[in-house]
Order: structure tokens, then sequence, then C-alpha cells
């Protein structure tokens, strides 16, 4: 019983409203122009775009249709400022999705939503999760999901009011899952789990590579990238990485994949018949 | 308990998977259908769902869904047993509480997926709003998630009250492996997660603790880098790239992890106050 309540908030970030009323949202006019819109799929396969709230973030939230509303934690809130009315409504100054989306007048609820507490406990998106965007934005665009592109579309519907939401008799939002956020942190604290959301560069190399048959060969060196000064040259063959014998893209990719700024690799390369072993240090950049 | 459960995890790899990166399908030719959406006053929409013929039932359908959930109520009345001893091990670990099935025929208006899968659970959030709401238009038995929608491009129009649905050729994978490998590598949230641009660039990016303004400043341009052809310069604020806020060095890595070489994208630079946009192709390389 334990692992479903455990497993029950994973499965869909969907709240009811809570005894709230969203209001109207006044429409202005724009043309209906499709507008890419960046997203992510987290490790949780939720559908994650990022928003600048009244200029500061970006934050991270997952767009949602089995939600009412936006809903923003208490810390957002706090971070940006937001004012909230006494039904617990606050109102963004400026909603920008990245992608250079504007929503106006976008109003959300602050509410600790268990399921996004539980998932950063745990780190289990593989990204902080900040809110959720619902309904009330939601609806006010015609959005396509093609998690073949790497854009979603969103067009602005014109002369169109989404009908209020209305609340479900009972708070309904938890129905015993509000325990959930606890559950997976208390979990996470016993499995020695704190979440980090850095995000760590690989190293760069400064190096133009060719696929050819018998091999990889460095097609352009960068003048004074640390490939340059590590003494690769142009048509050298790049035969191993370290203990990694390379063959194609999909080798050095896998050489480098976790080698960060200031590592040492050893780099052993044919060049006109001759093996060298050279040692390269990884710089910064991309 | 725990232990047991992690070991069980470790038996397979974990790959973190971004959009643009992985599963590049080819495209069917497939005509799109419309499916009409039911908005219930809570704001959560409803769609006909039939299961191996049986039905139709109303299920909420929800991009926050990882997972398509069936209440036991329609798995009983549409046959779908669960499979026996829970699969594998892992899942009979779960107490037998969260039964995955594979739906040979999911239907939702006129859309079909083969060998859709899903969970039997009741969600008390969807008893929840069923009981606020089944007096007027009957039950709601479950939620239509990830597993369904991916493998369409999906079109939610609130002011036409429809989705459009064209099969993208993507594939969804399994979310309750990925949940488990991401759940076995839990020491590894705890630390920066490393990311690699998908091409060379040829240009580093800086951006100091106190500076708090949007965009990364541009240290070095290599010279005859695919950066260097596309015009940036070095002391340029770089703001996006392909439409991606670019606000410190880890969300650079990020956007440029998401353009394939080769990719001709949009950059924008903030350059003497001005915007600037530029045009680069990052190439094959490190």
């Amino acid at each position: 019983m334990r692992w479903v309540t455990f497993l029950g908030g994973l499965v869909s970030v969907l709240v009811a409203a809570p005894g709230f009323v969203a209001e109207p949202v006044p429409k202005e006019k724009s043309a209906a122009e499709a507008i890419d819109v960046p997203y992510r799929l987290t490790d949780t396969k939720h559908v994650l775009v990022r928003v600048k709230l009244n200029g500061q973030g970006p934050f991270n939230f997952i767009l949602d249709t089995g939600a009412p509303a936006v809903f923003i934690p208490n810390k957002v809130a706090k971070k940006i400022g937001l004012k909230l009315d006494d039904k617990g409504w606050g109102e963004f100054d400026k909603f920008v999705l990245e992608g250079g989306l504007v929503v106006e007048k976008a109003r959300t609820r602050v509410e600790d939503l268990f399921q996004l507490e539980g998932m950063n406990g745990m780190g289990l998106a593989g990204v902080e999760l900040h809110g959720v965007i619902g309904y009330n934005v939601l609806a006010q665009f015609r959005i396509t999901y093609d998690f073949t592109a790497d854009k979603l579309q969103w067009v602005q519907l014109k002369d169109f009011e989404p009908p209020v939401v209305k609340p479900i008799g009972k708070g309904g939002s938890g129905g015993g899952l509000d325990m959930m956020g606890n559950v997976m942190k208390m979990l996470a604290g016993f499995m020695g789990v704190k979440p980090n959301f850095e995000i760590n560069p690989t190293g760069f190399l400064g190096m133009e590579y060719e696929e050819k048959k018998d091999g990889l060969y460095a097609k352009v060196v960068l003048k004074d990238s640390p490939a340059d000064k590590g003494g690769i040259a142009v048509g050298d063959k790049i035969e191993f990485i370290g203990i990694a014998s390379i063959d194609d893209r999909s080798d050095i990719k896998k050489a480098l994949a976790k080698a960060t700024s200031g590592d040492s690799l050893k780099i052993k390369v044919l060049r006109e018949k001759e093996t060298k072993v050279l040692t390269i240090e990884l710089g910064k950049g991309l | 308990m725990l232990r047991s459960f992690l070991i069980l995890g470790l038996v397979a790899g974990f790959i973190p998977t971004l959009p643009a990166q992985d599963k590049p399908t080819p495209k069917p030719v497939e005509k799109e259908l419309v499916v009409p959406i039911e908005l219930l006053p809570s704001r959560h929409f409803v769609v006909l769902v039939k299961l191996n013929d049986k039905g139709p039932y109303r299920l909420i359908l929800d991009t926050g869904a990882p997972l398509t959930i069936i209440n036991s109520r329609i798995a009983k009345d549409a046959g779908l047993t669960k499979k026996s001893g829970g699969g594998g091990g892992l899942l009979g670990m779960l107490g037998g509480g969260l039964n995955q099935i594979q739906v040979a025929k999911m239907q939702v208006g006129d859309v079909i997926a083969d060998k859709s899968g899903a969970v039997v659970m009741d969600h008390p959030t969807v008893t929840a709003i069923s009981e606020a709401f089944e007096k007027e238009s009957g039950p709601i038995d479950g939620i239509i998630g990830f597993p369904f929608f991916a493998r369409f491009a999906m079109t939610v129009d609130y002011q036409k009250k429809e989705v459009t649905f064209k099969p993208n050729g993507y594939k969804p994978g399994d979310y309750m492996q990925d949940l488990m490998n991401s759940m076995s590598k839990l020491e590894e949230k705890n630390k920066p997660r490393i990311i690699a641009p998908a091409g060379l660039w040829g240009f580093t990016v800086d951006k100091e603790t106190m500076d708090d303004a949007e965009g990364v400043t541009v240290k070095t341009v290599y010279a005859e880098s695919a950066a260097a052809k596309g015009g940036l310069k070095s002391g340029d604020r770089l703001l996006t790239i392909d439409g991606r806020w670019t606000d410190t060095i880890g969300d650079t890595t990020l956007a440029a992890s998401l353009v394939k070489p080769g990719t001709a994208v949009k950059v924008v630079v903030k350059r003497d106050g001005k915007e600037v946009k530029l045009t680069i192709t990052p190439t094959t390389g490190n």
C-alpha cells in the first residue's frame, strides 16, 4: 500500500480546483500566428516549458491539462513578490514563455503541490519543477504537442474567452494523496538524496571531425583551442581516447560524455603512419 | 525493502532523454483525426475511449499524466486483467497495487493505438471528480496520458472543443521501466548533470557571480569556427540559441545540446545596446 501511495502522485499531476472560482481573463486581440515554444520532456515524461515571471527566472513549468489553472509554490510567489487577493489568486505583471510568447494578465494559484514537491524531493524529473500551467492559460491557445519536434506550437485563439472554472464540491485535490509529497521527501532523506539540479558542461576540445570508412579524422582544429594546444593536427586519425577505442562519432561522444573542463585526456592519434599519444587538457566552451 | 528495491532497479541502464535528439523516427504520412472533447465544469476535459472495443468510457485527457490510468471498474468491464505476477519482479514489489497492463486496442474517438500501456488504478482525484459530476453526465473512469498521446502530433483546441491527432511515429517507451531505472540511480541525482553540446560552435561564454542580467557574455570566438562564420563577436551578450534562453553557462550548454550539427539556428545577441539576430550552423565536433 505504501508503494501505491508513493507512486500515486507520479502517475499524474492531476489537480482539481479546491473550492475556488477562476475569474474570466479579459482578452486582447492579437494575430493568430503560431509561436514556437521550446520544451523538453523531463525524465518523468512531463512536458516542461520555461517561463519568466515578472522578469525573473526562468522557472520550470509542466503543461498540464489536468490542472484548472497555473499553480506556483509559495517559494516562487515570494521570490517574485506576487501579491495575492483574498481568494488566494495572484496576477503576474509579466508572464513570458521561452520562445517569446507573452501571456497577458495570466493569473495563478499559489499552492505547494504535493506532486511537484515529491518529484523535487527525489529529483525524479531530472530538473527542478516550479509549477504547472493549467487550463486558465492553456485554453487561450491552440497548442500542438509533437514530441518528434523540439518546439511546441502555440496559436492565440481569437475572440475566445475560456469558460470559468467551477470548483468541485469537496476540495478534492488530494483524496489521500496529499501526504505523498512528504512521503517522497522523507524517502529521499532515507536514501540520502539531495537532488542537485545544476548543469555541468562537458569539456571543450575545439576539433571538428569527419567520419571515414576506416575511422574518425580531425577535419578542423580551431586555432588556440585545447585540441590545438595539445597538438592535434588536421588529418590525424583519432584511435583512442583514454582506453576507449574510437571508430566513429558515437564513440567519441561516449568517450567525452563525462569529461569536464580541466580534465586531461590521453588521445592516441595516427599521423603519417606514426602513432602519437597526446595529452589534452579540456577547456571551457562549446 | 528499500534496499532490494534499489538493487533490483540497478539491472538496467539509465538514459536521460532530450526531445531533439532521441528517437529520430520517420514520419508516416497519415491523416489527422479529430476527437471532440467535453469540458467538465472543473475544466478538465473528457474524451470517449474504447478499450478492446468495449465502452465507450469517459476519461480525462491529461498532458500532465505520464501514465494512462484505467480504474478497476472499466478494467473489469473491458476484461482487462493484470499480468500475473506483476510482470517483472519489481512491479511485484509494488505490492500488486499498481497493475501494469497493455491494452491491445485503445481507441480515443476514432483514433486507435495498438498495444498501449496503462495501469489499473482507482486514482483518488479521478474518483473525486467523477463523483462531483457523474449525476449530470456519467462517471469518469481514468486518465489518458503520455503513452497514448505521445504517439501523435496532438493539437488541443478549447475553442472548437476538439483535439486533433496525427500519428508521428514517436515511441513513448516504457514509463515504469524508465522510472525504476531513474530511481535506481538516485545517488547520481546528488551530482550536477553533465551535458554536452551536440555540435561544435567555437566560442566560450562567462557570467560573473553577481551578474543577474539576462544572457551570458561571449568571451572567446575561435577564428574560422561556426560561431565566427555566423558573425558572433567577443563582447556580445548572448540571449538565446534557437529560441532557448541562455541566462547561465549551464543553460547555454543545454540549448546547444539540442541543436544537431549541420542545423542552422537563430542566435540572438545584444551588441551595443541593440538586439542582433545571427544564424549559426554548428559543425560535427566537440
